[in-house]
């Protein structure tokens, strides 16, 4: 299968601190990946990496190679705005903007400048029912984003990941501020968007990851200790060291 | 054990003292300023101007008699000829005078020729309730034109008998009672515009270069505790620095001397610090997971702060707006110099006039200080700085996170 990304010898530093070390991987397209691992392992840092979000961070420094469509990612000079919108992402708490839920949508294509009504409101709606949200919310388009549950906001999140029609959405545990049946609808909408859309996904939870994800990768300590079909990884782990983690024998 | 009890509830009596301290000073100064203040507040005093006018008026003959509809109080005093009701009184500095307390509507004194030379010499004046006559000519049964009122001093009584007696009156030397803020309440609200438009675009864009644009710059503590230096500046020291450097920028204008503009100028110095650090303070409480959502869009810096962030932290500027309202409103000592302290009636922009805050220091200042009217000014200065308190209150507690 394809590749979407492919990371090879990637080293990144806050200020003195690595953070990542050595990390090399592929990961496919149309598929979703997983990244599971103890809290300051890295895996949100890397998650990061793939839409240049660290951008944002003072003092960060990134060596290596991440090659996405064909291009390195990792230079200075690629436009940072045109990666964005190929590279969608949904964060760890609901944060949709305090406008209406119709300008959340739209926000992205606003940002390019695009005005027309009937074009934004296609988007709006088509965006919002992959989303799984559009019965919900078709009614009060214009109420504030506030005024939605936790859950359907997380889902609001993804309708304006995917307003930009985006190639990967990157999560960063998207369900851990919800409730279970909210979380379970986000993991059956993920089972959903991964016909259109390759995604990769930072969870806290090993049963999220076994759930909805055809590969794994478990990292510890900024390194990568394994790598693999999700099924692989959990049933005949090849490091101790990740069996001893799904084991919960630490973590 | 007991001991230690003793300290703690001895040490406890001293703050609950000190404590209410403060509360009951402020309670005394309320109750002083509106005692001696109160009296002398009326809605008049919004609208009139501070300088009393003086009219010399021919009275137009009438041989008609003006029956009174309604009683009078006891202590009006009517005239059937001429439909004219006068009343003792006093005034501001306590001075005895004689006003007019009511005009028949079909009275002579409804149509007084103005007769003093100048621009509005001929024009029809209305003698009203409230102003104050200090004499009346008449022609005697011998043609001959005499006075009456308080220019030899006749009170009401005396004043409507004498005039009773005549046929004709001939003029009236009529004078308004003054007193009032209008003037000082559109050059204040003229101060609040100039030094806004100048202040809050400054301020706002410093606010959000410091927070937004030069986070980790090395300059940025720099420029952040400069700010807090002028904060600490006593703005008398910016008034003068308004007289020194911001005059030749006025003169620029036209501007001679003391002028609003130059006040205004001055208090917007004054106010950036304010502006600065309010706005900066609400930036501050805009999550960074706005940011990051907006930037993961593809959203640009300046697209993320105009669409997301100054939006989401409009409350705090609105804040920082009002208590710049507040502190031009109570400004004082920097409009001293850079206002001038003569109270206009008439405020323009390129010309001298005072902020209700100097009308006081400058009815005080006089031979014959008004506490009255300076208690009435504290008054409804307070009144507006209280309100504009409350304001900020409620948009704080209205910003209260939903994020």
């Amino acid at each position: 299968m394809e590749n979407s990304f492919s990371i090879n010898n990637l080293n990144l530093f806050y200020g003195d601190k690595q953070a990542l070390k050595n990390i090399s991987m592929d990961i496919s397209r149309y598929e979703v990946t997983a990244f599971i691992g103890p809290s300051g392992c890295g895996k949100s840092t890397l998650l990061r990496c793939l839409n240049r979000m660290n951008d944002l961070i003072p003092n960060v420094r990134i060596e290596g190679d991440i090659v996405f469509d064909q291009e390195n990612i990792n230079k200075d000079k690629i436009d940072v705005v045109q990666l964005r919108t190929r590279v969608g992402m949904v964060f760890q708490k609901p944060n949709p903007f305090p406008m209406s839920i119709y300008e959340n949508v739209v926000y992205g294509l606003r940002c390019q400048n695009i005005k027309d009504k009937n074009v934004l409101n296609k988007v709006c709606e088509n965006s919002l029912r992959k989303a799984a949200l559009w019965d919900e919310v078709k009614d009060r388009l214009n109420d504030n984003a506030y005024g939605l549950s936790g859950g359907q906001q997380q889902r609001l999140c993804i309708a304006r990941a995917i307003a930009m029609e985006p190639e990967v959405i990157l999560m960063d545990e998207p369900t851990s501020a919800l409730d279970p049946i909210a979380t379970a609808k986000i993991e059956e909408l993920i089972q959903e968007l991964k016909k259109d859309y390759t995604i990769i996904i930072v969870t806290h939870s090993m049963h999220q990851a076994a759930r909805i994800s055809d590969k794994t990768a478990f990292f510890l300590m900024g390194e990568v200790i394994e790598m693999g079909e999700t099924r692989n990884l959990f049933h005949v782990p090849k490091d101790k060291r990740t069996e001893d983690y799904i084991t919960g024998r630490f973590g | 054990m007991r001991k230690f009890n003793i300290k703690d509830l001895i040490l406890d009596g001293i703050t609950y003292l000190f404590s209410s301290v403060s509360l009951i000073l402020l309670v005394i100064i309320f109750i002083f300023i509106f005692q001696k203040g109160f009296s002398s507040l009326n809605l008049e005093l919004f609208t009139s101007p501070y300088w009393s006018e003086n009219y010399y008026a021919s009275i137009p003959a009438s041989n008609n008699t003006y029956l009174l509809k309604s009683t009078l109080d006891s202590n009006e005093y009517y005239s059937e000829k001429f439909g004219i009701a006068l009343k003792d009184d006093f005034n501001a500095r306590n001075e005895a005078i004689v006003v007019i307390s009511y005009v028949h509507p079909d009275s002579p004194f409804n149509e007084l020729t103005n007769s003093t030379s100048g621009a509005n010499e001929g024009q029809i004046i209305t003698a009203q309730e409230g102003m104050i006559v200090n004499k009346i000519s008449y022609i005697n049964s011998n043609g001959v034109t005499r006075s009456a009122g308080l220019v030899i001093k006749q009170m009401a009584e005396d004043t409507i008998n004498t005039i009773e007696k005549s046929d004709q009156l001939d003029s009236v030397f009529l004078q308004t009672q003054g007193g009032g803020i209008l003037g000082s309440l559109i050059a204040t609200i003229m101060l609040i515009l100039i030094s806004l438009l100048i202040s809050l675009p400054i301020g706002i864009m410093t606010a959000i270069y410091l927070n937004e644009y030069a986070k980790y710059n090395r300059f940025t503590p720099w420029i952040r505790s400069s700010i807090e230096l002028l904060t600490g500046v006593p703005s008398i020291v910016f008034g003068l620095m308004g007289v020194l450097v911001l005059f030749p920028i006025t003169s620029v204008f036209g501007a001679s001397g003391t002028s609003i503009l130059l006040g205004g100028l001055t208090l917007s110095i004054i106010l950036l610090p304010v502006i600065i650090r309010t706005t900066e303070e609400s930036l501050k409480v805009v999550p960074d997971s706005f940011r990051e959502a907006s930037h993961s869009l593809g959203a640009n810096h300046s697209q993320t702060i105009f669409k997301i962030i100054i939006p989401a932290a409009l409350p705090g500027i609105l804040t920082a707006t009002i208590l710049s309202i507040g502190r031009i409103i109570g400004e004082s000592a920097a409009l001293i110099y850079t206002m001038g302290t003569y109270i206009s009636d008439k405020p323009e922009l390129l010309k001298g006039a005072t902020s209700l805050a100097v009308q006081i220091w400058s009815i005080m200042n006089g031979d014959q200080p008004n506490f009255g009217l300076a208690s009435a000014i504290s008054i409804i200065i307070l009144v507006m700085v209280l309100v504009m308190n409350i304001g900020v209150k409620v948009l704080t507690r209205s910003k209260v996170k939903k994020w």
